[in-house]
C-alpha cells in the first residue's frame, strides 16, 4: 500500500526576495537613506514628476534615483542632466524591479552622500506591487487620462501603497474623471491611503505632496 | 511575466523539503494565493511541468486554494468580505460603513506538500 504523507510548510513563495528586501532596508537605516518606491503604468508622469520635484529638492536633501525600465537609458539621461547620482536598470523584458536588482543598483549609488534614494518602477500597475524591493515609502501614480476605474482593475497595487499621487490634473477639462468615485474605490481597500491631486506640468498641487513626503523623510532620516 | 521566477521559487522551497523528509516523490504541492495576486493555475502548472522532470517532483499536481478579499471596517472593525467584481458596492455587512482596509487577499504562500 503507497503511503502518502502531507507536510506543512507555510511559507512566502516570495520569500527569497523579501530576505533582499530586509538586507537592504538595513543598508539605507545604516546608511541613513530614506527609499521610495514609485510605481504607476506607462506614461504616468513619473520621470516627469521626479524631475519636478528634483528641481525644487535638490538643493535641500541629496538625491539618487534608481530608473527601471524594460529598455533603453532614455530615463536616466533625463534625471542625470540634473547631476544627480542615476542608475538604471534595463530589465530586458522583465515586468518589474525585485529586491535583488535594487541591492545591486545601490552598488553604483554613492550612498553616504545621499539622503533619498527615489526608485523609478517599471511603468506596470500588476507585477511592482508584488515585489517588497525594502522601500521606506510605497507610493503610486494614476493619471487622469487613465481613468478613474483603475482601483477596480488593479486592486493590488492600490492596497500597498501610501500614497496616490493623482497627476495631470491640468487635462481634467477633457476627460470625463470621477475623483469621488475613484477615491470611493481606493478607500474600499486602503483607507488610510493619502491622496494628492496635482500636475507636474504646471505645479498645481506639487507643494502638498512635498510636505508630506518631507515629512515621512524627516520621520526617518536624522539630518 | 513573472510566473517562472515564482514556480523556481517554489520548486526550491519544495524539493528541500520533500528532501528532508526522505520523499519517494512529491504527489501534491498546496499552495494558499490570495486573490489579488492575479495568479493563474494554469500557467503555473505549465512552468511546473516544464522545471520538474527528472525530479523527484516529476509529475506532481499543484493545488491553489484560492483565498478571497476581505476588509476590516474602519469604523466598526468589523471583517468583512470584499465583492472585486462589485467593488463600489462593497459595504461593511455589520453597520454599512463604505471604507476599510484589505486583511485578505495578497497571500502567497506554500501551504504544504503531499509526498510518498
Amino acid at each position: 500500500m503507497r503511503d502518502f504523507k502531507y507536510i506543512d510548510l507555510k511559507e512566502c513563495i516570495l520569500k527569497d526576495n523579501d530576505g533582499v528586501a530586509e538586507e537592504i532596508r538595513k543598508l539605507a537605516n545604516d546608511k541613513n537613506i530614506f527609499v521610495w518606491n514609485l510605481m504607476s503604468s506607462p506614461g504616468a508622469g513619473k520621470t516627469t514628476f521626479i524631475i519636478r520635484l528634483l528641481k525644487r529638492l535638490s538643493q535641500d536633501i541629496k538625491i539618487g534615483v534608481i530608473e527601471g525600465d524594460v529598455e533603453s537609458t532614455l530615463d536616466a539621461e533625463k534625471i542625470h542632466a540634473f547631476n544627480i547620482p542615476t542608475v538604471q536598470l534595463r530589465t530586458g523584458g522583465s515586468c518589474h524591479l525585485d529586491a535583488a536588482m535594487i541591492k545591486k543598483a545601490m552598488d553604483y549609488l554613492p550612498l553616504d552622500e545621499l539622503d533619498v534614494v527615489i526608485v523609478e518602477n517599471i511603468g506596470n500597475l500588476v507585477c511592482p506591487a508584488e515585489f517588497d524591493i525594502g522601500a521606506d515609502l510605497q507610493s503610486m501614480i494614476l493619471s487622469v487620462p487613465e481613468g478613474d476605474d483603475k482601483a477596480i482593475k488593479y486592486p493590488l497595487m492600490f492596497s500597498v501603497c501610501k500614497a496616490l499621487i493623482v497627476t495631470k490634473i491640468d487635462t481634467l477639462p477633457c476627460f470625463d474623471f470621477d475623483f469621488e468615485a475613484l477615491e470611493k474605490n481606493v478607500r474600499k481597500l486602503n483607507h488610510q491611503i493619502k491622496i494628492f491631486p496635482l500636475s507636474a506640468k504646471t505645479g498645481e498641487g506639487v507643494e502638498d505632496f512635498i510636505t508630506f513626503l518631507m515629512h515621512e523623510i524627516n520621520s526617518k532620516i536624522k539630518r | 511575466m513573472h510566473e517562472l521566477p515564482l514556480v523556481k521559487s517554489i520548486f526550491k522551497s519544495v524539493k528541500q523539503k520533500a528532501e528532508e523528509n526522505n520523499a519517494a516523490r512529491v504527489v501534491m504541492v498546496q499552495l494558499e494565493i490570495g486573490v489579488l495576486r492575479e495568479f493563474v493555475p494554469e500557467i503555473i502548472q505549465k512552468y511546473w511541468d516544464y522545471i520538474t522532470p527528472s525530479t523527484i517532483l516529476e509529475n506532481s499536481i499543484i493545488d491553489v486554494v484560492e483565498i478571497p478579499a476581505s476588509a476590516q471596517c474602519s469604523q466598526c472593525k468589523n471583517v468583512y468580505l470584499l465583492d472585486l467584481q462589485n467593488l463600489f458596492s462593497s459595504v461593511c455587512n455589520q453597520c454599512g460603513c463604505e471604507t476599510g482596509t484589505l486583511v485578505t487577499g495578497r497571500e502567497m504562500k506554500i501551504k504544504g506538500i503531499q509526498i510518498e
